[in-house]
């Protein structure tokens, strides 16, 4: 017997209704279609774009850019100790291992971000890194550590908050100019939030193995010519490591 | 090929200049192997050039004061970073003979030099013009 719906069989709606329902999964991996994270009658604030975090944009980092005589970290005894045995020539970025948060918002490379409904992603030019901020609610798993850690977020008061944590252990984690070392309790927040034509973050980090308290900067990206695009980076490890030999060994 | 290494305690002269190439593009800290009291001149001719990231490098091949050849190995910025800046690879190409200022290599015995500025044998800079930058 033949099941119909309104003078339509069963199969010619299932038939007509695939098509609507494939095209609809297909494309939601691709072009999700509703702000659902964000609470109604909240605005989201227009962060898309590539972005400009070079010397034009603020001072290049380091070793005392972005964590200066106001806001460098209270360091516990054990951050005081990896730093004071802390050799140049073990960190890991002279094998292009990639820059970190809170150290990867602040290298003087542009960034690209892209608002989607569940998500927004981050692409920094530096190192080739992607970190994506989860809006969904879902929460890491203990197979989720890794050294960007994993990132949720909500919009909130025209400005976007993550929170970054499950982090794996890093030498050079906190800050790779002052041999500041960052743990697996690292948890990074983040609130970005345009002004004017400029995005802006503040970037707060915690870490008790490592920090008495949480330590915070705010920079500024600025906006990038039309059609702009980030480069590979292509890290190469020759010459990633080529310099340090003209570190005077600290250990023999 | 002339060499002339001056070394000393000079460091506002350096101060980077138009066309320095200093290591900007911040992959690590260059005070651990470069000693910004100082300064160092070579002059020799280029051998190799790897304009990568983190870091972008030219190789320069000349001889010291006794007769021995010696090679420099001149560390700039990250080549994404020139480029943006309006450095191409023609500037810099193996074979050309210049001269080069900048700040020395720490460790003893070696032969690197950062924030360099890249200068033809008769003094006319190399690089990117000012408006470029």
């Amino acid at each position: 017997m033949r099941r119909t719906f309104g003078g339509v069989t069963l199969g010619r709606w299932l038939g007509v209704g695939a098509v609507p329902i494939a095209l609809a999964v297909a494309l939601g991996q691709v072009l999700p279609t509703a702000h659902a994270q964000a609470p109604s009658g909240v605005k989201l604030p227009d962060l898309a774009g590539v972005w400009d975090g070079t010397g034009r944009a603020r001072p290049v980092n380091s070793e005392k850019v972005p964590w200066g005589p106001s806001n460098f970290p209270v360091l516990n005894e054990r951050a005081l100790a990896y730093q004071k045995v802390f050799d140049e020539a073990l960190s890991p970025k002279y094998d292009c291992q990639p820059a970190t948060p809170p150290a990867i918002e602040y290298d003087p490379y542009l960034m690209e971000v892209v608002q989607w409904p569940d998500r927004v992603l981050f692409r920094y030019e530096k190192d080739d890194q992607l970190r994506t901020v989860w809006l969904d609610e879902r929460k890491p798993t203990s197979h989720d550590y890794g050294i960007q850690g994993f990132s949720v977020g909500r919009y909130e008061s025209n400005a976007l908050l993550v929170e970054t944590t499950n982090f794996v252990f890093d030498v050079t984690g906190f800050d790779d100019y002052n041999g500041i070392p960052s743990s697996q309790l690292k948890r990074v927040l983040e609130r970005y939030w345009r002004e004017g034509e400029e995005l802006k973050v503040t970037v707060t980090v915690e870490d008790p193995l490592f920090l008495r308290r949480p330590a915070s900067y705010t920079a500024r990206w600025l906006p990038t010519p039309k059609g702009t695009k980030l480069q590979a980076f292509d890290c190469d490890p020759e010459t990633a490591r080529l310099s340090v030999k003209f570190i005077p060994p600290r250990y023999k | 090929m002339n060499v002339r290494q001056r070394l000393g305690a000079v460091a506002s002269a350096l101060a980077i200049g138009v066309l320095a190439v200093a290591p900007v593009s911040a992959h690590h800290s260059s005070a651990e192997a470069y000693d910004s009291s100082k300064s160092v001149e070579a002059q020799g001719t280029i051998t190799r050039v790897l304009f990568k990231n983190p870091h972008s490098f030219v190789f320069l091949e000349s001889t010291d004061a006794q007769g021995q050849k010696v090679e420099w190995q001149v560390e700039l910025g990250a080549f994404s970073s020139m480029t943006r800046s309006g450095w191409t690879k023609e500037m810099l190409a193996p074979g050309m003979v210049v001269k080069v200022t900048g700040i020395p290599s720490r460790a003893p015995g070696s032969h690197g030099i950062t924030n360099a500025k890249f200068a033809k044998q008769d003094g006319s800079p190399i690089g990117p013009s000012r408006s470029a930058q």
